[in-house]
């Protein structure tokens, strides 16, 4: 095991594709995606290559992907960044870009204000900015309107900190808002931060999440520590806050970071005792960073999620707090708690399929849950696959946990938000439900009879308690099936015969070929008619 | 946070209430078995189903929007060495999957930008004979509701094409509400198809339910003549027709709302076409009789309700919906226009005749018409009203919640974003849309 290296003296972040060899084109086995990934080899390597798919040494070191001619739209980074240091409340993000970039913050407003009240603050709107670029700035730049923005952000709020986010256009354009935001900073002085994240840099959205925490380390968080032996931190999204609860025992005061905390809490990130997270995928980078620049230890183990998980996640942070001795009773006395309630639950959940469809660590804690409830897993998909986290630690390997803890699951794919995909994974495992995050997928299921559980309180599975609350809400979920089968008897989906008969989904990647065999053309019909004395009665406008 | 005042005009948009022009992938969407190709970034198709679909009455993206459309998702590579190939699989790849009967590219921003000939690309596959259609929606050219247009236009070019045949009296081509973007447009179109119809004419409706799909859009060119029922949008697609086909057009401003204005629209209509008046004269006095069968019961309800009825009220939305529901409050119910505020980025070349439109409404009140964009502007605006003694009335977009909460007015959300409501089948317009938007205001009122 070895800590990979995180460069805070460097504005930007390197990709996650390579940083980590993350992959979102996949499919085979559990199993085989474990062996595939070679988590301990990569820890080890970081900078080392490792034999790539095409037998030659490769930077990066990725795994076989399945790359697909046909794409439906997804999600960005810039979206991401958004969604992450455009939720802190005393802090404003300025998207440098036209008005589209800008065009989700309605949704984001539904997240953050439902946040701020599960975690007890003034609910108001969110407040982004954008600068609004018009075809002139395309033409001649834009840095005036960057620096208007900026003021007007200050005038308007007295921000603590200002975030500027890149988008498609203004990369291309070359902006420099790196010079924009030094220069500002000394006028206004605040932090202002620029983050690169245009939509077009990396493969997944993912990497997102590396940019935002990148700056909050960087420019944020304080340098100076001054320890608070009872603060964890909590990297996380707009989740309940069921983690107060959970680490109660152990005397621990929850420091929840990015959404919804304010600028003195993201500071304090450096002071916390233990760093932990509801989801290595999205936590790793920061964590790590905390771990390597102020030595705030990180968890050794997987998620906190299912009996084992739980379990190992609670003995780790209680040895980081030296509180070993308190933490094997507490263990003992919530599974007896628990274990009457998620008894029952497995009896009416008896003979049912599942099937997951979210971030990807996410995913492994997600199906944990699901088999302790005894629900059958054999098919799921994970949005993209990192082979190893930042962390480097094998404790967190939580798809190896997975398999080792559960089993396996024969049909594992990686794969972005494919509707057209969708289809076919679903047929090959008849699913009961799915269980769902991010949008585009969850109404193909729902037209081919299969409810949706639509995670949204992404901490609702977490502990113990998650079990019980995952298991009730699947049988209200999979009530819903009534009105899948309506949609079924009677809606059409955009898919074609071809194309719904297919059996692999990765049929495309594994022969493009196929595409040229293309259906004759549906020739545009003649619209030529004779002209006829008729058309002359109409009168002029 | 602090609010510290300022108000200086300047290029900042927060609260968005619009998309960018790359939102038209909803004008394809909402042609039956139409599929938008998104040429541009990972996440743009994204944002403008979230703005405009989702956000917006959580409508649904139907056939081939959300989740189904096909896009380039435009990385690194395509921007260094070109995004040719990219498209050109993904148009030959949608063909083979995608189960449409017309598709339109539309290219963003970095495409545009990196000067990819899109339009090269497409004419190879109509030589070949296949319905597809490449449209413009640079972001940094133009928001949903000039990209509306252009797509529709590249359709009439590209796929329409050319006709010099005779038109069909009674026809009418109907540029209306721009689909998605109007939360209602479903049940707009299905109250503006039915009036008309009773009227004794035949439409184009050409989005959503009661549309034909393509052979509905090659019906385009037969028709009598287009009708625009909007203070601007629309007008540069039956100005292309005109131009085109030459075919007239009929401008009507402001959207009909309530049975007068509605009956008037009719007649406007039927004397602008030269076709018999019997029908629609019998078709008016039928709905006028049932419209006004329900505004009596109303009427009651409205006389003697002793908790407090709102007066004033303002408008905040684009400038069909604006216009329309502020002449219908202030001409048939009698409440006080206090301030009313264009959001839709409205061209300059409009404004003043818009402007002109407002001051029409009333001689009693003088209205006061502003164009604005940025939302913390407007929320202020909102905010210094002078409402009077009853309680506020804002029309306008979920953006106003945290304002209208201050001021404990009534926020009816008319505008894009709508985050308070599921939008289903609805409509505000024409005979039966004006009692639902009553029952909509005064239901809110009686909730308090």
């Amino acid at each position: 095991m070895a800590k990979r290296e995180i460069d805070l003296s460097l504005v930007d972040v390197e990709n996650r594709e390579m940083r980590l060899g993350s992959i979102i084109s996949w499919d085979g086995s559990a199993e085989e995606l474990v062996d595939n990934s070679r988590y301990e080899l990569r820890s080890r390597d970081k900078r080392k290559s490792l034999e790539g798919c095409s037998g030659k040494k490769e930077k990066g070191c990725r795994l076989c992907e399945l790359n697909m001619p046909f794409n439906q739209q997804t999600m960005c980074t810039h979206s991401i960044v958004g969604c992450q240091v455009g939720n802190i409340p005393d802090c404003i993000l300025i998207e440098h870009s036209p008005i589209g970039c800008s065009a989700i913050h309605a949704r984001f407003n539904l997240g953050y204000k439902m946040g701020l009240a599960r975690r007890g603050k003034k609910i108001e709107n969110i407040q982004i900015f954008s600068t609004n670029l018009l075809e002139n700035d395309m033409v001649f730049g834009a840095s005036d309107k960057l620096r208007q923005t900026i003021l007007d952000a200050h005038n308007r709020f007295s921000p603590k900190a200002i975030f500027i986010s890149m988008s498609c256009s203004t990369a291309i354009i070359g902006e420099d808002i790196e010079s924009v935001a030094q220069e500002m900073e000394e006028e206004l002085e605040i932090p202002i931060i620029p983050r690169f994240c245009e939509g077009f840099r990396s493969k997944h959205w993912i990497t997102g999440f590396d940019i935002s925490q990148h700056g909050i380390m960087r420019q944020i968080v304080n340098k100076h520590p001054q320890k608070q032996e009872d603060l964890i931190n909590i990297i996380a999204l707009w989740g309940t806050d069921y983690f107060t609860e959970i680490l109660k025992p152990l005397g621990l005061r929850v420091n929840y970071m990015i959404d919804m905390a304010s600028f003195d809490e993201l500071a304090q990130a450096s002071e916390a005792a233990v760093t932990a997270t509801f989801c290595h995928a999205l936590g790793s980078y920061m964590a790590t960073a905390l771990e390597n620049e102020y030595g705030v230890p990180q968890v050794d183990a997987g998620q906190p999620y299912g009996f084992k998980g739980t379990d190992d996640w609670l003995r780790s942070i209680a040895k980081i707090m030296g509180k070993e001795d308190i933490i094997e009773e507490y263990i003992k006395a919530e599974h007896e708690r628990v274990l009457p309630k998620i008894e029952a639950l497995r009896k009416k959940l008896s003979g049912i399929k599942g099937f997951v469809a979210t971030g990807s660590s996410y995913a492994h804690g997600m199906i944990s849950v699901i088999r302790e409830l005894g629900i059958e897993v054999d098919g799921s998909i994970v949005f993209h696959h990192d082979p190893v986290y930042d962390s480097g630690k094998s404790e967190q390997d939580t798809l190896k946990e997975l398999v080792d803890t559960y089993g396996n699951i024969d049909h594992f794919t990686v794969s972005k938000t494919q509707q057209f995909q969708f289809y076919n994974l679903l047929n090959r495992v008849n699913p009961d439900f799915i269980i769902i995050r991010h949008n585009g997928l969850a109404p193909l299921a729902a037209k081919i009879g299969i409810p949706a559980f639509a995670m949204g309180d992404e901490h609702f599975p977490v502990g113990y308690d998650g079990i019980i609350r995952v298991g009730e809400a699947l049988i209200e979920i999979l009530a819903r099936k009534k009105f899948g089968q309506v949609l079924k008897r009677h809606v059409k989906l955009p898919y074609t015969d071809w194309w719904l008969s297919q059996e692999d989904p990765f049929i495309l990647a594994r022969n493009p070929g196929i595409l040229d065999e293309v259906a004759e053309p549906q020739l545009l019909e003649s619209l030529t008619e004779d002209a006829s004395p008729e058309a002359s009665i109409i009168k002029s406008a | 946070m602090t609010e510290v005042n300022q108000t200086k005009k300047s290029n900042t948009i927060v609260h968005p209430r619009y998309g960018c022009a790359i939102g038209a992938i909803n004008t394809v969407a909402a042609i039956p078995r139409g599929i938008p190709i998104a040429n541009c970034g990972p996440g743009c198709a994204d944002k403008q189903y979230f703005m405009l679909s989702f956000s917006n009455g959580f409508q649904g993206a139907g056939y081939s929007g959300g989740g189904a459309l096909p896009s380039t998702n435009v990385g690194e590579n395509e921007i260094v060495f070109g995004g040719h190939k990219k498209l050109d699989d993904l148009i030959k790849s949608s063909l083979k999957i995608m189960d449409g009967d017309i598709y339109v590219v539309l290219t963003g921003c970095s495409i545009e930008l990196i000067g990819d000939d899109v339009g090269a690309i497409v004419k190879e596959y109509q030589e070949k004979g296949y319905p597809v259609v490449h449209a413009e929606a640079a972001g940094f050219k133009g928001n949903n509701l000039t990209g509306h247009e252009n797509v529709v236009k590249a359709i009439i070019d590209q796929y329409v094409g050319e006709y010099k045949g005779r038109k069909k009296k009674g026809l009418i081509n109907l540029w209306f509400d721009v689909p998605y973007y109007h939360a209602n447009w479903r049940g707009d179109s299905i109250e503006l198809k039915r009036v008309l119809e009773g009227a004794g004419f035949k439409v184009n409706v050409l989005f959503g339910s009661e549309s034909g799909g393509v052979s509905e859009w090659k019906e385009v060119p037969k028709a009598q003549f287009n009708l625009v029922v909007s203070p601007w949008v629309g007008l540069e697609i039956a100005k292309h027709l005109e131009t085109k086909y030459k075919q007239p057009f009929l401008h009507v401003p402001v959207i009909p709302i309530g049975e007068e204005a509605t009956t008037e629209f009719i007649r406007e209509l039927v004397d602008f076409a030269g076709i018999d008046n019997k029908k629609a004269e019998a078709f008016i006095s039928t709905e006028a009789e049932r419209y006004y069968y329900f505004l009596e019961h109303f009427s009651e309800f409205f006389s003697e309700y002793w908790f407090g009825l709102p007066a004033r009220f303002v408008t905040v939305g684009d400038a069909a919906y604006n216009l329309a529901i502020t002449k219908f409050l202030t001409d048939q119910i009698g409440l006080i226009p206090t301030k009313q505020i264009i959001t839709d980025n409205t061209p300059e070349k409009h404004r003043q005749n818009i402007q002109k439109l407002f001051h029409d409404i009333s001689d009693e009140f003088p209205l006061d018409v502003e164009f604005i964009e940025d939302g913390y502007v407007i929320e202020e605006k909102v905010r210094n009203v002078d409402y009077g003694s009853s309680v506020p009335l804002i029309l306008g977009s979920s953006w106003e919640s945290d304002v209208a909460k201050e001021i404990k007015g009534l926020l009816i959300p008319i505008s894009t974003p709508i985050v308070s409501e599921v939008v289903i089948n609805r409509t505000y317009v024409g005979y039966h849309g004006a009692l639902t938007l009553l029952e909509k205001i005064y239901s809110e009122t009686v909730r308090g």
